[in-house]
């Protein structure tokens, strides 16, 4: 393996973990401000894509109008779900099993429907899926890498800033740690937890829009890209976004790599190894003193 | 009071589903005409391929009813959809054989023949294959005949000519996880090597994999002459796509599951030089193929998925006739046992969307192997390897 | 005549998956989607066992079993220990993940499935056969787990589930209850796989997708989460409805996709309208409704 090799699936492989990342922190972010395991995620992430498809390939709106309209579309989408679905289930006290399966059984229902309506075929936003390349230093970098890197950041520095320079974003720590003292403080959470699910969409629909260009996807593919973020999430610690965006990007790097060690096709398996490996060692997230505890057998 | 009302909304709602059943159960006996089974995937992820091999066995059936049918009968295909799914697959195999009571179906799609072959065997029911390629098939049991080329044949065809012909001396291969690709890898690298050539990298991929730059660049690395992808239309153009803008040039080729326009589409410019199999005769080959395909332009305005499939399933309904046929000329009764006589009595078919046919006691049939290839955007015939 | 019985197979078999499934989500509270993994451990176990080897079936069912019942303890020791939260993710995880493994080897069948398992019924007509072997199993599923549940162990359970903190200060061990119940599920789950694999003599590992999990979760929580005729209600009616809607001809595309659709909008209709399932009511011994 030269180091050319190496460099380029460095590269690839990051540029590949920036939609994981946006899937990742948007998991995160709606776990730790609303405090549900959103698994009806993926139906979302199929929403966006294919009211992106129909925008693009059906009323032929532009690229930019497309992306505007499908972020739209899921918002409400979302807010609507929040308002009328788990509202009331949380109204009525419900069990965590009662949301898990609203939350699964919504994406699968959202998953059939896409189904019925777009057949099974795979499609992808765009007629052509080759991206124009150009070559630095002998590794191969295509438009859409750039494309990826650059959206991502942008959009991780974005909420980074709203986060931790804004108001909405201390309210959003507030109502992550404490809501009902929150809203003894005067917080309207009600209102925090909309624009919480506003910015989880936004997240979705950059990561679908660059997955989309990339990929043909078949209404079933978010399911399997959750998986990931859900990995993300936990490695990265309940209730640090940031934190699950670095792991999304250690875990893609990892399994981008791993193809040097092992048979390409156990590259899938990967997954579920972090998935076993994190909640063996680490279920509450990687931090250094549980690595050091481990290693060195001392107290944490 | 309310909680008397419940129970009986329950009854209420399983005799409903129980009746529907039984009701419609009822009307599926019927009346004087010759009934064969068809399940193919009508539904799921290979519906766009089941559904035009579905359409070409109907024509074949109206065809051949304008003509007077078989012995003066109409013929009749009962279709059910298996969406490629073994469990649905083994539901059709069912009621063709308890409701339906047929001595004959056709199935395709390697998981759906292999699931329902114990059916087939236990009731003696003859189970045709017409398209599923794994070798496999020819193994499955006495009542399992393919009408279709199974993989060692075209991709041995393949692998032979890309050596001795094209003088490639080092290959690399890349395969799908799955059935299909396991095993057509595994017998291009060994035709591949008894020729004399050699393997130089040999990678699967997850059939759920979205990005192959790993596998790749251990291709890349190993600087074969060609590359065989033995992979599926959903994945083809993105290994494909990929390869291409990580700077391998080399040629590439796959087997018949490449040979569909949608390859083109996708990849514009790098489709150029692909090299893929068809097992079926082209229009320069067969003439009634011509006007199948224009059959398509002017019904559907467009060519089917997967041509070559669809010309087997064409051309299946008139293997099923001949069958009839000739025991009706014996005078024997329409049972499983005695159609799979009259196929291996009557072993070669001479058919009109692909040519001569001739069903072996192996189980096997052997065909010519046409090659295509891509140039200026369409593909245009290579060889053909008898 | 022959397919309703073939049909009649197929209920046995679900009943035995949902009123197992029940008893882990219903009863015991514990989060687990990964019921079809333990039904393929049973299915696989049995099919491999017998292709390569002679083997008395009813022992090959119980090594199914068997191996299901320690595949569970691997799934519940190390996720348990944490929170029942994390059993939820690590289910999904456990499922698909060894779903993987089985595609991957080779004396599995891998992708394209194990076929040819051997015939074992050739007395009598054998789809009886199976349907009578098939509902006495779902009936002696049913007994036992009726009795552990009216039984003391069923207080025990319910009181756990009900307030596990309570219960743990108390000086019970919640762990050791929850173990017991999932692997008692899992086991079912495996026994039925055995029956499953039998009888249509071909194993493939799509069969065990996630599509399984949410049709059993269907069943359950559309018969009755928690209560024990409500299973049994469940996977009757979900059994019968895809026949139903099957022979009412829709055009082909729509079918798959509307089966799926009808499952999850049965699903979360009753959740909202009706938490408790259909059967909840009637049942003395049924768990508060869980709403």
């Amino acid at each position: 393996m030269t180091f050319s090799i190496l460099l380029q699936i460095l590269w690839t492989g990051l540029a590949i973990s920036s939609y994981a990342v946006l899937f990742a922190m948007s998991f995160s972010l709606i776990l730790k401000v609303v405090k549900i395991w959103n698994f009806a995620q993926a139906g979302f992430m199929c929403l966006v894509f294919y009211s992106l498809y129909v925008c693009l390939n059906i009323f032929d709106w532009p690229m930019w109008i497309g992306v505007l309209a499908s972020f739209f579309i899921t918002s409400v989408s979302a807010i609507g779900f929040f308002r009328y679905g788990i509202e009331t289930l949380r109204a009525r006290n419900s069990t965590s099993l009662t949301f898990f399966i609203l939350t699964l059984v919504v994406s699968q229902f959202m998953g059939y429907f896409f189904a019925m309506c777009f057949g099974t075929e795979p499609i992808s936003i765009t007629k052509n899926i080759m991206s124009p390349v150009i070559m630095v230093g002998g590794i191969v970098i295509s438009h859409w890498d750039l494309q990826a890197l650059g959206l991502t950041t942008l959009t991780v520095l974005t909420l980074f800033v709203i986060m931790h320079k804004t108001h909405l974003g201390q309210f959003m720590s507030a109502v992550a740690d404490h809501p009902t003292l929150a809203r003894l403080y005067g917080i309207d959470v009600n209102r925090v937890y909309l624009y919480t699910i506003v910015l989880a969409c936004l997240l979705m629909t950059v990561g679908m829009y660059l997955f989309g260009l990339k990929v043909a996807m078949l209404p079933n593919t978010p399911l399997q890209m959750m998986l990931l973020a859900v990995i993300a999430t936990l490695l990265g610690g309940m209730g640090q976004v940031f934190g699950a965006a670095a792991a999304a990007i250690l875990l893609s790097l990892l399994q981008s790599l791993s193809v040097f060690v092992i048979p390409s096709e156990w590259q899938s398996l990967l997954i579920y190894a972090f998935l076993f490996l994190t909640i063996l060692f680490f279920p509450q997230g990687f931090s250094w003193q549980t690595m050091k505890s481990f290693l060195g057998g001392g107290k944490t | 009071m309310h909680q008397k009302r419940r129970p009986f909304l329950a009854l209420a709602t399983a005799v409903f589903c129980l009746s529907a059943f039984f009701a419609s159960m009822a009307v599926a006996q019927a009346n004087d005409t010759i009934k064969f089974g068809l399940s193919m995937p009508l539904s799921g992820t290979q519906a766009l391929f089941g559904a035009d091999q579905v359409k070409a066995a109907q024509w074949a059936v109206a065809d051949i009813n304008a003509k007077g049918g078989v012995n003066g009968k109409q013929l009749e295909m009962i279709l059910i959809d298996t969406a490629a799914d073994p469990q649905l697959g083994i539901n059709a195999a069912k009621r063709f054989v308890s409701v339906d009571k047929l001595p004959i179906f056709l199935t395709s799609w390697s998981a759906v023949v292999k699931a329902v072959a114990p059916i087939a065997n236990r009731e003696k029911v003859l189970e045709l294959s017409v398209g599923a390629n794994s070798p496999e098939i020819a193994t499955l049991g006495d009542y399992v005949y393919t009408t279709f080329p199974l993989a060692d044949v075209d991709v041995s065809a393949l692998a032979q000519y890309s050596h001795k012909t094209l003088g490639k001396q080092s290959a690399a291969v890349m395969y799908i996880n799955n059935d299909s690709g396991v095993e057509g890898a595994n017998i291009y690298k060994s035709m591949f090597e008894k020729s004399g050539g050699k393997i130089v990298a040999y990678e699967a991929y997850d059939a759920k994999a979205t990005d192959f730059t790993g596998a790749l660049l251990k291709v890349k690395a190993a600087n074969p002459e060609i590359i065989h992808i033995q992979g599926l239309i959903t994945d083809l153009p993105q290994v494909i796509a990929q390869m291409r803008q990580l700077g391998i040039t080399q040629r590439v080729s796959s087997y018949s599951a490449g040979y569909n326009p949608k390859v083109i589409e996708q990849l514009g410019a790098a489709a150029e030089g692909l090299i893929v199999t068809s097992l079926a005769p082209g229009v320069n080959d067969n003439p009634n193929v011509a006007a199948f395909i224009k059959r398509w332009q002017t019904t559907e305005k467009r060519t089917p998925n997967g041509l070559p499939y669809t010309q087997y399933l064409y051309d299946s309904p008139y293997i099923v006739a001949e069958l009839f046929k000739w025991i009706a000329k014996n005078k024997l009764p329409a049972t499983g046992e005695n159609l799979r006589k009259a196929l291996i009595t009557i072993k070669d078919f001479d058919l009109p969307m692909t040519g001569m046919l001739e069903v072996g006691a192996d189980h096997r049939v052997k065909k010519p192997v046409y090659l295509l290839t891509v140039e200026k955007g369409a593909f245009v015939p290579l060889a053909t390897i008898k | 005549m022959e397919y309703v019985i073939s049909v009649l197979v197929l209920m046995g078999i679900y009943v035995i998956l949902s009123s197992s499934f029940n008893l882990i989500i219903g009863y015991g509270g514990l989060i687990s989607i990964a019921h079809p993994i333990f039904f393929a451990l049973g299915a696989y176990t049995c099919g491999v066992l017998s292709v390569n080897m002679s083997i008395w079936p009813p022992l090959a069912v119980a090594l199914g079993a068997g191996l299901a019942l320690v595949f569970s303890l691997m799934l519940s020791l190390p996720s348990l220990r944490i929170s029942g939260d994390y059993l939820l993710i690590t289910s999904i995880g456990f499922q698909l993940g060894l779903l993987e493994v089985i595609k991957h080897l080779s004396f599995t069948g891998g992708a394209s499935g194990l076929g040819n398992i051997p015939n074992v019924v050739d007395f009598g007509d054998r789809s009886t056969v199976f349907a009578a072997i098939s509902i006495a199993l779902a009936a002696l599923v049913f007994v036992f787990i009726r009795w552990l549940i009216r039984g003391p162990y069923g207080l025990l359970i319910s009181a756990m589930r009900d307030d596990e903190l309570v219960y743990t200060s108390l000086g019970r061990n919640a762990m050791k209850v929850k173990l017991v119940i999932f692997g008692i599920g899992c086991a079912c789950a495996g026994l039925a796989g055995g029956l499953y694999a039998y009888y249509y003599q071909y194993v493939n590992p799509d069969q065990f997708e996630i599509l399984q999990s949410s049709m059993i979760l269907t069943m359950v929580v559309v018969g009755g989460m928690g209560s024990q005729w409500g299973p049994v209600v469940g996977a009757v009616l979900l059994l019968f409805m895809p026949q139903a809607i099957g022979f009412l001809n829709f055009p082909p595309s729509v079918m798959a996709p509307l089966q799926g659709l009808l499952y999850s909008s049965l699903v979360i209709i009753f959740l909202f309208v009706r938490p408790q399932g259909l059967m909840a009511a009637f049942d003395r011994n049924s768990s508060r409704p869980s709403k």
